[in-house]
């Protein structure tokens, strides 16, 4: 950059060497957040991993697989996995089955009652989640405002959700909706209005609309939101931890216990390689599509 | 050349401001400030900051205290691994008082030598320390608080409140859904109902629990009792054996009026009833076959603090009859020295409120297996619909 700025790059002449130096000057720019994800994060991946793999002991270090074993034999263990698993696809169709209306509605909707409902879908993104969790207690917990809405209109109280699964469903759903329905409008605009347009004039209908203009070109933007929301639900905590069940347990609050309460660590870490190792499927699954949209586009 | 120059100045200021950010934490080691670091809820570090500093201030008139909120006991076994880390270098620990901790949560500090020994440190206020509340010669037991059941007296009359063990199996099996208690790892007061169930199992004597004498073996003889008494109880408890995710929580579902008994911190329910949180037809009930357990909260003074002689001057104070009569007034707990120590007028107004003594649980391996224990014996329960 400075050396486009700077008049003694007028002297130079010499092509290699400018480009030379602009990619140094990239690379000196990017060096500080690839040497801090190599430090605070691909460093502590390997070291975790080896931390579950080697064990020290008076012999010096060996190859041990114990800990994985016991996780993936411990009922206990594998009915959390499940639970987290559950709750990740059942967020994720949730979502998909709540934002994606709101997108399509965002993206053609042309009234003032839109941007109206595009601050309100975005709302949820500047509430922490703890407050969330208290302020879901308080509304559809047990005695909570619906309950007494409808108790006053004389209807039975809400079978509530608080301290069973649904409870920390309900609430990252809330969570989740704004960065889904960014992430999806933004699909979205890669569809023309001349696309759609034509396909109306040629007679088809919503659903067929739907169906052949408008999914085929957001696919991607959909497999981009689903990997990040998984890997968001995946490792939450607060909600779980507040809104949840005693047992089982999501992976983020069993593994905080196991770290703080069981003083595991050596298991700790062992759950935590193996949601990490879930996730980068789905990380994965982002990277390959992107890769794609990226070949597509060349 | 130009680009090289201002590279190197964005260097030599980046080095600057790193150093700046650096600044605080050298210069936080060194301002004189004894560190008392808390684990404990905001009432605590209030009566702290309110109560025993400013007294203090009569006793050492130069010492500045600072009083740290660590969160959690996490939050303190970080600042005492710390702690440990600096001991036997030159280092600073930057902390000389840990309050509601104890030695056990670090393993293997006790035989470093991290801990100041209280007995042996000639301390005037030692001597005072009710006897039943030592633990180790480690850790100081300045602050008790029992565990009691709370119900809404508009719907259980005092009369009809459960007295025993058995008393309150049948009011929970009469009255399903009615009672509620939080997973024991996540606050005492759940925590310690679930000890009387252990105390129930084993024929409701403390003596059988010491801080020593815990093995897996010996667990596994102990605690699947009271996973038994636990389990039968689910059933008719809260949703049909949910369990709430702390202290606060459970408090919060009795004033809603969802519940109608839970177990519930002596000091926190005091404190919701004079804040209104809960109605004041709230009635009080403690066991009376065996009291369900209660805590103390210790102070640990790190052997490598820098201040340590204000921190062993802080822990007397704390000892002392003003401090100790303002914690069952300011904070409805219990003292930590024998109640022959308290003021006379206090102890005969308290008498009949406070039992002779609280049944304690050991802390250190009992913890991991207790809790640990509950949630795979007891949490999964019956599946619910």
């Amino acid at each position: 950059m400075t050396d486009m700025a700077s008049p003694d790059s007028n002297v130079r002449k010499d092509g290699f060497a400018k480009r030379h130096g602009r990619g140094l000057t990239g690379l000196l720019l990017v060096a500080a957040p690839v040497i801090l994800l190599g430090w605070l994060i691909i460093y502590p991946i390997f070291n975790a991993v080896a931390r579950t793999l080697f064990v020290n002991s008076d012999a010096g270090a060996s190859f041990s697989l114990d800990t994985y074993q016991r996780f993936f034999t411990d009922s206990y263990s594998l009915a959390n996995l499940w639970l987290t698993l559950w709750v990740t696809v059942v967020c994720a169709a949730l979502l998909m089955a709540i934002c994606l209306p709101l997108a399509l509605y965002l993206r053609f909707a042309k009234s003032r009652i839109a941007a109206v409902v595009q601050g309100l879908a975005l709302f949820p993104m500047f509430v922490p989640s703890v407050i969330l969790a208290y302020a879901l207690i308080r509304t559809i917990g047990p005695n909570g405002g619906v309950d007494l809405v409808l108790n006053a209109i004389g209807l039975p109280k809400i079978n509530s959700p608080y301290l069973t699964p649904w409870g920390p469903v309900i609430g990252l759903v809330w969570d989740n909706i704004p960065l889904t329905t960014l992430m999806l409008v933004a699909g979205l605009g890669g569809v023309s209005d001349n696309a759609v347009e034509a396909a109306r004039d040629a007679g088809a209908r919503h659903v067929a609309l739907l169906r052949h203009i408008i999914l085929p070109q957001i696919g991607n933007a959909m497999l981009v939101v689903l990997s990040f929301t998984v890997l968001s639900i995946f490792s939450a905590f607060t909600l779980p931890y507040v809104l949840g069940p005693a047992s089982p347990e999501m992976m983020g609050p069993f593994m905080q216990r196991t770290f703080s309460q069981v003083q595991d660590t050596r298991m700790a870490v062992t759950q935590a390689v193996i949601t990490f190792v879930i996730c980068a499927g789905f990380g994965a699954f982002y990277v390959r599509s992107i890769a794609k949209n990226r070949e597509a586009r060349q | 050349m130009t680009s090289q120059i201002s590279r190197r100045g964005f260097l030599k200021t980046a080095a600057v401001s790193s150093a700046t950010l650096a600044m605080p934490r050298i210069a936080l080691a060194a301002d004189g400030f004894v560190n008392v670091y808390t684990g404990s809820d905001s009432n605590i570090s209030d009566f702290w900051t309110n109560v025993i500093l400013p007294g203090f201030r009569n006793v050492n008139g130069d010492a500045k205290v600072r009083v740290v909120d660590a969160g959690d006991g996490a939050g303190l076994r970080a600042i005492a691994d710390r702690a440990m880390a600096a001991l036997g270098t030159s280092n600073d620990p930057q902390v000389d008082v840990f309050e509601a901790y104890t030695p056990d949560q670090t393993t293997g500090s006790i035989e470093a030598g991290l801990w100041i020994n209280f007995a042996a440190a000639d301390m005037e206020g030692w001597d005072k320390v009710n006897p039943a509340a030592k633990q180790t010669d480690f850790d100081l037991p300045y602050r008790g608080s029992q565990v009691l059941l709370a119900y809404d007296a508009t719907r259980v009359s005092p009369e009809d409140a459960p007295k025993t063990w058995d008393e309150m199996t049948a009011w929970i099996h009469a009255n399903p859904g009615q009672f509620v208690y939080n997973r024991p790892d996540k606050g005492g007061s759940g925590g310690n109902f679930v000890r009387r169930a252990i105390h129930e199992a084993n024929g409701r004597d403390p003596q059988k629990f010491t801080l020593d004498n815990y093995s897996e073996a010996y667990a596994n003889d102990t605690l699947p009792g009271a996973w038994g008494l636990l389990k039968a109880l689910a059933p008719s408890l809260y949703e049909a054996g949910a369990y709430t995710s702390g202290n606060t929580q459970s408090i919060q579902l009795l004033a809603q009026g969802v519940v109608t008994m839970t177990p519930v911190w002596s000091d926190q329910v005091l404190q919701a009833l004079s804040m209104g949180v809960l109605p004041e037809t709230t009635g009080l009930v403690q066991l009376q076959d065996l009291a369900l357990c209660g805590g103390f909260s210790r102070i640990t003074v790190p052997t490598n603090a820098t201040h340590k002689d204000v921190a062993m001057q802080l822990a007397n104070y704390v000892l002392s009859e003003e401090v100790q009569s303002k914690i069952i007034t300011e904070l409805g707990g219990f003292p930590g020295v024998s109640w022959d120590y308290v003021d006379t007028a206090l102890r005969e107004k308290y008498k009949d409120v406070i039992p002779a003594s609280i049944p304690t649980f050991p802390g250190g391996d009992w913890d991991a297996a207790i809790n640990d224990g509950w949630y795979r014996n007891v949490a999964p329960g019956i599946s619910r619909g």
